[in-house]
């Protein structure tokens, strides 16, 4: 658009026209004061805090609702300004409590930081202030009413953001009351984000509430745990009795690939942390029981028990499940642990998206990967299968504000009538389990038409659908495991023929992505590398096994066989998952790392209290491909990170650690010795990653040792450490050949807005939530405005 | 004459002695001196170990804003919040401190925390017999800052009920 | 939910006359209540379905605006305005009196159903100041006996339709 000229306290500018004063302003470093402004949604003009001058305008005119025009000459700050915005300030204390010493939000507070600089130091309101009780509105929004300042922000991130329209205002003038959907409680997604707009402590968090002050934590940019999305969340945290204690979630720092977005569970469900079934020690099972013992006789027995099976009956009798919520570096330490240490391919991990097809279907088109910043700017996207409005929370948000924002055009297609129809420009909701002959559909073949036709959607609707999509430009495809193998590499293909067409395949942890690209499968190597082509990792680990190991279904057989000796699980539950008869591995010597203890013990000779992505460092893939940085946050005495497990276990078992990780590099480098010698910096070089979660690669357990043999060897992964330090998400490629597998051996997690596997079944936000809801009536979907 | 004016001088000096002798006594006879603070004596001002207060109902007075802990110059206050309810109520607001500790190692009596309270919760009191071979002695929990209940609450028992029926805990003087 | 005819005409009526759908909410709201007596929590279940609203938004509409109401009225809602103009002309005094006159207060009913009281804010009739308003007829330059009387007018009203 044409740019335009305005003089802002003198200083002459030009902005696009259609910008909005305050935006300018704020463009030009000229702070104009403001609480119902929100960028990014509908223009309230409620609070009337930025009042500004605007030449030949007789009055004050408000610069959050104001479009600036040519020659428009504003003075922002001036007696009367000041003034005025002194009186708004003196009108919302009118009736605001002055609770600030017991209320969550102080110190935080956007109207106590307006009070310091405009407010008066008295009132000339006498009159008492109209109190009313606080109420609960849900086990996790609690709404104090007096505290209240009407910016209408939360009402609008309930609707316009969260398409939930949760909120809203009822009564007038000085009655008005944010009011809930049902009466006196909430029904809704449970987001919190009305908690994180709130610029006071009106909505304040049931998880959170009356524990600290902001000043008091300390805190921690990390990357969620929960689903595939990968949200950045800033964790507050104190000092405790245990370690380290998480005291809040929420989302601080907004410059993350989630924006202003978290959802319940990045928000919440950090507390399965300190759930008070967490293992704190190792425990080995003696005459059928699973009793306490030390570190150092749990890691003496696995070390003795894995060397001789591998010295008796080689690495094949070993099996090794890995996790799809631990980090990349610890996915990629332990292949190469398995590959390596013990001298098997027999590694497998819970699949929940068919990554290895993706990366066949892809082949060669290295840019034809969507990040999660280009869902959100994509002029089209079409999505086929999943619900991401339950599974893929960040996702679904992303579209949402696309169409919202930009009038980007939406195409659904699934078998069931999911929320995201709602912004849809076309909805095709088609038979269950028929979405390969879509694809089919889509390629041209209009004889799987009278399966697809419903009564909701007739001929005429997916012929129009497929021909709209034709004609889109830059469209984002985003399809959930309904699609696998070769029926998705029929819809890249389809697809590929939209220029400008970008994929996101759908996983559903928080490193489902993570685990594939690290190789976590029998057949293929980091980088989908199929075992038998490997000849950089072969080079440089001096060797690997070259035929294919065994599935987790296979694992399960061959120990009923009696094949396999050895079992040995880092993260992962699959007992429940699979369905495996526990009785199958009465024979193998079973070792499982974990935080709880799950199905998966019954089996399990040796179980070692593992860490969670929250208590340790490295880095974690999200399910369109984006590499972000994990930062340790908490900790609890007793248990120790999978990397340091694996590390140890591979050192009891003789094996020489400096070839597992390739620590000590750069060393000297490091320490500061190259600069100048002077013995201060060492000091304030360690100082400085220290208090950024980060350890110098001195010793085996760096995980950051192992992120340059990743960032060296697996293709896809050659982003800016630097800016991945800075916090900043790096979109990896897929690259490598990839390979078909057995589509059966995809179980997707089908989780919901309230569930997360393992870690939600100890989550007490996540269970009070899900018992709040088993107690009332099934809520159908609320309609939109 | 010398030794004259030696004998003069002397007695001149023991004149001063035995006159002062039969005067009442200046300075402070602690710790031999009478009462409970053996001699001590106070001006208001004096700045000793903290004393938590309590409202005329008995409720303590801090609600937990942490504020003296962020005044704190030599950061050696520790608190951990908790919320009230109806069956505990703590202290007056929706908030009071579960743990309230002071490190004296670190404290310098600057008053700055008191100065920051806004409730008035916490005040310098006189206690200054803080030396001790531990030091972790050293570190005061809340049950040492705290004041006294005030005498009249047993008569009336509305808050704190259960407390009441079950007997007041015994009260550690500040200091000991 | 079954509402009249007559309703049902206008609300068609309306929704092909606005652009948006919700800007039939609030005349299909005074209609309804016109007929219902006040608005029935079915009724707006039935509104939020037909304008794709949700329940929480209509009742955001019903409390911001006065003459709507969630809670049942009297046949006869007298609405009293104590606006500036009624009020140096006695506007108080005609409330007062009502008030003492029906036995009720500010937004009461009287127990056979007949009349509701409401202080209201100006309803355009300052240059006939006092005045109020009974439904939807206008009664002006009242004096306390003046009110008696339409009061008394109102209850023969119901007799002689009772009789009938």
């Amino acid at each position: 658009m044409a740019d335009v000229n305005i003089t802002l306290d003198g200083k002459k500018l030009t902005a696009p026209a259609g910008t909005l004063l305050i935006e300018a302003c704020k463009n030009a470093g000229i702070e104009v004061p403001s609480f119902c402004y929100y960028p990014g949604f509908s223009l309230q003009g409620a609070c009337r805090m930025c009042l500004v001058k605007i030449e030949k305008v007789p009055k004050l005119q408000t610069a959050c609702t104001t479009v600036i025009g040519e020659g428009m000459i504003v003075t922002t700050d001036s007696p009367e300004i000041h003034q005025a915005r002194k009186s708004m300030v003196e009108l919302l204390l009118g009736n605001h409590p002055l609770d600030c010493p017991v209320c969550d939000a102080g110190g935080e507070c956007e109207l106590q930081d307006m009070t310091f600089a405009y407010g008066a130091a008295e009132s000339k309101y006498i009159d008492i202030k109209n109190h009313r009780e606080e109420q609960q509105w849900s086990p996790v929004v609690y709404f104090d009413r007096p505290r209240c300042i009407l910016c209408y922000r939360c009402v609008r991130v309930c609707g316009e953001g969260m398409d939930v329209w949760a909120l809203g205002i009822q009564n007038r003038g000085v009655a008005s009351v944010i009011a809930p959907n049902k009466e006196d409680h909430l029904e809704c997604e449970e987001c919190g984000m009305c908690i994180d707009i709130c610029p006071v402590g009106a909505l304040t968090s049931g998880a959170y509430r009356y524990k600290t002050r902001p000043w008091e934590m300390k805190h921690i940019d990390t990357t969620c745990t929960h689903c595939g999305d990968g949200c950045r969340t800033t964790l507050g945290v104190r000092r405790a009795d245990t370690g380290i204690e998480i005291v809040r979630g929420d989302n601080r720092d907004k410059s993350g690939i989630n924006g202003d977005f978290l959802c319940i569970k990045g928000r919440y469900a950090f507390d399965f942390v300190d759930n008070e079934q967490r293992i704190k020690q190792p425990l080995i099972r003696k005459d059928g029981r699973l009793t306490p013992s030390s570190w150092e006789e749990a890691f003496e027995l696995i070390g003795r028990r894995f060397a001789e099976i591998c010295g008796r009956e080689g690495g094949r009798a070993i099996g090794v499940i890995g996790s799809s919520k631990t980090s990349n570096e610890e996915n990629y330490l332990l292949q190469k642990f398995a590959r390596v240490v013990l001298g098997t391919n027999n590694i497998d991990h819970h699949r929940t998206g068919d990554f290895p097809a993706f990366a066949r279907a892809l082949a060669g088109k290295l840019d034809a990967t969507a990040s999660m910043r280009d869902v959100f700017k994509a002029p089209a996207m079409l999505v086929i299968g999943n619900d991401p409005t339950n599974q893929h929370p960040l996702l679904a948000w992303q579209i949402r504000n696309n169409v919202r924002l930009h009038r980007s055009r939406l195409y659904v297609i699934n078998s069931q009538p999911i929320k995201l129809r709602r912004q849809a420009t076309a909805f095709a909701h088609i038979p269950a389990g028929s979405e390969a002959k879509l694809v089919a559909l889509l390629a041209g073949d209009d004889s799987v038409l009278d399966v697809l036709v419903s009564e909701n959607t007739p001929r005429e609707a997916l012929l129009s659908l497929r021909d709209r999509l034709r004609g889109e430009q830059n469209l984002v495809i985003i399809f959930g495991a309904e699609l696998r193998g070769e029926e998705m590499a029929r819809l890249v293909k389809v697809g590929s023929a939209v220029s400008g067409a970008k994929f996101v395949c759908l996983g559903d942890y928080a490193n489902s992505r993570g685990a594939a690209d690290m190789g976590l499968y029998p057949d293929l190597l980091p980088g989908y590398l199929p075992v038998t082509q490997g000849k950089t990792f072969r080079e440089e680990w001096g060797g690997l096994p070259d035929a294919p190991g065994l599935t987790i279904p296979q694992m399960v057989d061959a120990a009923k066989a009696g094949q396999l000796k050895a079992l040995y699980v880092v993260g992962a539950n699959p007992v429940a998952r699979f369905n495996i008869d526990p009785f199958a591995f009465a024979k193998s010597f079973v070792v499982m790392q974990d935080m709880f203890l799950t199905e998966t013990a019954l089996i399990a000779d040796v179980v070692l209290p593992g860490a969670n992505a929250y208590e340790k460092s490295g880095t974690f893939t999200n399910t369109c491909g984006d590499l972000q940085l994990l930062r340790k946050a908490g900790e609890v005495t007793g248990t120790k990170p999978d990397f340091e497990i694996i590390v140890r276990i591979a050192e009891r078992m003789g094996f020489d650690v400096r070839k597992l990780v390739p620590f000590g590099g750069g060393m000297w480098a490091d320490m500061g010795q190259s600069r100048g010698a002077q013995s201060g910096e060492a000091d304030r070089h360690s100082v400085w990653l220290e208090a950024h979660g980060l350890e110098t690669k001195l010793s085996p357990f760096d995980p950051m040792a192992i992120l340059d043999e990743i960032q060296r060897l697996v293709p896809g992964y050659h982003v800016s450490r630097r800016t991945l330090l800075s916090g900043t998400d790096q979109h990896t490629r897929i690259g490598g050949p990839g390979i078909l597998h057995n589509p059966e051996l995809i179980v997707p997690a089908n989780d919901d807005l309230f569930t997360s596997g393992t870690l939600g079944r100890y989550s007490r936000a996540l269970n009070s939530v899900l018992e709040n809801q088993r107690r009332k009536p099934v809520e159908t979907e609320v309609a939109a405005d | 004459m010398c030794i004259l004016r030696d004998i003069a001088a002397i007695a001149k000096g023991m004149s001063v002695t035995f006159r002062e002798m039969f005067r009442p006594t200046i300075v402070e006879n602690y710790p031999k001196g009478p009462g409970p603070l053996r001699g001590a004596r106070f001006e208001e001002r004096y700045r000793g170990v903290h004393v938590l207060q309590r409202d005329e109902n008995g409720l303590e007075k801090c609600v937990a804003c942490f504020l003296c802990a962020a005044a704190c110059p030599s950061n050696c206050i520790y608190i951990e919040a908790a919320e009230n309810t109806a069956e505990h109520r703590v202290s007056g607001a929706e908030r009071y401190a579960q743990v309230y500790n002071i490190d004296y190692n670190r404290c310098i009596f600057c008053g700055y925390c008191v100065e920051a309270c806004p409730t008035d919760a916490i005040t310098h009191g006189h206690g200054f017999e803080l030396a001790t071979f531990n030091v972790s002695n050293l570190i005061y929990r809340k049950e040492q800052l705290l004041a006294p209940r005030p005498a009249h609450l047993g008569a009336n028992a509305v808050f704190n009920r259960a407390e009441v029926e079950g007997g007041a805990p015994p009260v550690v003087a500040p200091g000991e | 939910m079954k509402l009249s005819d007559q309703f049902e005409q206008r609300f068609h009526a309306m929704i092909n006359h606005y652009p948006t759908k919700r800007s039939v909410l609030v005349p299909s709201l005074l209609y309804a209540q016109d007929e219902l007596g006040y608005l029935t929590d079915e009724l707006i279940a039935e509104m939020a379905q037909r304008l794709d609203l949700t329940d929480l938004e209509i009742r955001n509409v019903i409390s911001y605006y006065s003459m709507l109401t969630t809670q049942p009225r009297g046949k006869f809602n007298v609405q009293v305005c104590t606006n500036i103009a009624c009020m140096l002309r006695g506007g108080e005094e005609i409330l007062d009196h009502c008030k003492r006159k029906l036995g009720i207060g500010h937004k009461g009913t009287t127990r056979d159903g007949l009349f509701s009281l409401e202080e209201v804010e100006c309803i355009g009739a300052c240059s006939w100041a006092p005045a109020a308003q009974v439904n939807y007829d206008f009664h002006e330059n009242l004096t306390p006996e003046r009110m008696n009387e339409v009061l008394q007018d109102y209850r023969r009203k119901v007799h002689q339709q009772e009789n009938c």
